[in-house]
């Protein structure tokens, strides 16, 4: 595994030539935030367009009982926090589609019953909780190659399908039947949309903790929106907060001695002000 | 507008929509004439947008909708046009009317640019809405009838055999109405599709309509436009308060005010 990420760290090193991307754990975190951050940035403008951020934040906390469902299964918690974070999505998607209740109304019930379902594993298995906080507040320095590697399937994976369905997705957020008469199968779409908002939520999770992970998705996409006329434009903005957030983020943790998964919101939430006071200047207050 | 209607573009035969244990359409029979302009009126909750959305296949119905091709449009499955009642837009979201053209049309994802055919087919579109100086404005500050013009365009790229307009002039303020109307007329003149157009506005449909279907949950009645507009269809569709009256329009052009739901 080593090897096929070697070229990726020679290139921070050139590009990088600073005391806080030295050593071998710093370079894997700069790899992992260049893989995450982009990925949940450009998912995160259609999320933001659907007034979906609280749908990735309970996709966020159901991680907290995958992972407890991990442990006391005896598999590996990021496999079973990925599964069931998927598996929350799904069902968040298909009851809202079958009752007709409002989205935050379903997601609600979901995201309470899966931190109670998290809970009552945790409490009854004494000495899991150590093992918890690293997945509360991420744990971005200590990443293995392996998931540096899964990151960046993750970055390739996203690159694919919106690839395939951005212009159809965007679409359906501005008129849901008028998307549909011009032949978008609006269903089909939504679901896979979530999906794969659970499967970047589940791996950002590792970067920058549970509590924070919404973030990553909703800050970069927030702010380009506050300078951005055009689709393009907002979309490669967003990605370019998230890059530079990431990077600014991780330096200046290491510097201050601050927690890497907050510093990197802070940054973005910082980019998000500036933003939105360049907006005000403008002039362009609706 | 007299050309021959030899044709049926749409059968609606039997047709009924039931949502959440309530029947919102039922027992709909009725045809949309070739070429024709065919206006869908009643009061809210009548379910005129739930019929268009049946034609669109966009709900679940049981019943039975034919569409058949006029000969001398070719063969094949008409293609349909939609013009959405209105459009609930996020009025911040980065989207200008030129990114809303490539969303519909392009394959090439919109974040790796908008291709030229893109821009010169949105042009061409639009310059025959004479909506073209609005190609680079941010979709969600256009006012109602601009993005009515907007959406028009966008419906009849295709060349639609059958266009669905819903409430076309809610949002639009009166002279707009007319020059949106007119606009209508012309382009309709000129492309000879199928026009169904739900319109709350009996001086529209007075004007505009060749045929009208009335309709309340089912339907009241239907025909030629000056058979079907009488007091007495008016009176058993939205009440007895119902009458048309005049905004001051010495041409007659009058709005329908009554009591709205069953």
């Amino acid at each position: 595994m080593e090897s096929l990420l070697s070229p990726f760290y020679s290139v921070i090193d050139r590009l990088l030539p600073l005391a806080f991307a030295e050593p071998a754990f710093m370079k894997r975190a700069i790899l992992a935030v260049l893989f995450v951050a982009p990925a949940a940035a450009a998912v995160g403008l259609p999320l933001v367009q659907f007034r979906m951020a609280f749908f990735s934040d309970a996709i966020g906390h159901s991680a907290f009982t995958g992972v407890a469902l991990g442990v006391l299964l005896g598999i590996h918690p990021l496999l079973t926090m990925v599964a069931f974070g998927l598996f929350v999505a799904y069902s968040i998607t298909m009851v809202k589609g079958r009752t007709g209740l409002s989205p935050d109304t379903v997601i609600g019930v979901f995201f309470s019953t899966v931190i109670a379902l998290g809970i009552a594993v945790i409490s009854a298995q004494k000495g899991l909780t150590r093992n918890l906080q690293s997945y509360l507040y991420g744990d971005l320095l200590a990443i293995s190659d392996a998931e540096v590697l899964w990151m960046a399937a993750l970055f390739l994976a996203v690159a694919v399908y919106l690839s395939i369905a951005f212009n159809r997705i965007l679409l359906l957020g501005v008129h849901e039947g008028f998307a549909r008469s011009l032949g978008v199968r609006g269903r089909a779409l939504e679901i896979s949309f979530s999906l794969v908002v659970a499967l970047v939520v589940t791996t950002a999770i590792r970067a920058v903790g549970i509590l924070l992970v919404t973030a990553l998705l909703v800050v970069p996409a927030a702010a380009a929106r506050n300078i951005a006329r055009e689709a393009a434009a907002a979309f490669w903005t967003a990605i370019a907060i998230s890059l530079a957030s990431g990077v600014a983020g991780i330096a200046a943790s290491y510097y201050l001695d601050t927690a890497t998964g907050a510093t990197i919101v802070l940054v973005a939430a910082a980019c998000f002000a500036l933003t939105a006071l360049l907006r005000h200047v403008r002039g362009e207050t609706a | 507008m007299n050309r021959p209607a030899r044709f049926h573009t749409l059968e609606i035969r039997d047709l009924s929509v039931r949502a959440g244990g309530t029947e919102i359409l039922s027992g709909i029979d009725a045809d949309i004439r070739c070429g024709e302009v065919t206006a869908l009126v009643g009061p809210n909750g009548a379910g005129k947008t739930t019929l268009l959305l049946a034609i669109l296949g966009l709900v679940p119905y049981t019943g039975r909708i034919r569409f058949c091709r006029a000969e001398e449009h070719g063969k094949g499955t008409p293609r349909i046009g939609y013009v959405p009642q209105r459009l609930d837009l996020d009025r911040n979201a980065p989207l200008t009317v030129l990114d809303f053209f490539a969303l519909s049309t392009q394959r090439l994802p919109v974040f790796l640019g908008r291709s030229g055919k893109t821009r010169s087919e949105a042009e061409a579109a639009l310059r025959r809405g004479k909506a073209d100086h609005l190609i680079d404005r941010p979709l969600g500050k256009l006012s109602g009838g601009e993005l009515q013009r907007v959406l028009l365009a966008l419906a009849l790229r295709g060349n639609p055999d059958i266009l669905l307009l819903d409430e076309p002039v809610s949002g639009v303020d009166v002279s707009g109405e007319e020059l949106f109307c007119d606009f209508l007329d012309q382009i309709h003149r000129e492309s000879g599709f199928s026009l169904l157009l739900v319109s709350h506005d009996l001086s529209v449909v007075a004007r505009h309509a060749d045929r009208v279907i009335c309709l309340n949950r089912s339907i009241v009645c239907q025909g030629a436009t000056t058979e079907v507009l009488t007091p007495e269809t008016l009176n058993a569709m939205y009440g007895s308060e119902a009458r048309l009256f005049s905004h001051g329009h010495s041409d007659g052009h009058g709005h329908l005010h009554g009591e709205g739901n069953p």
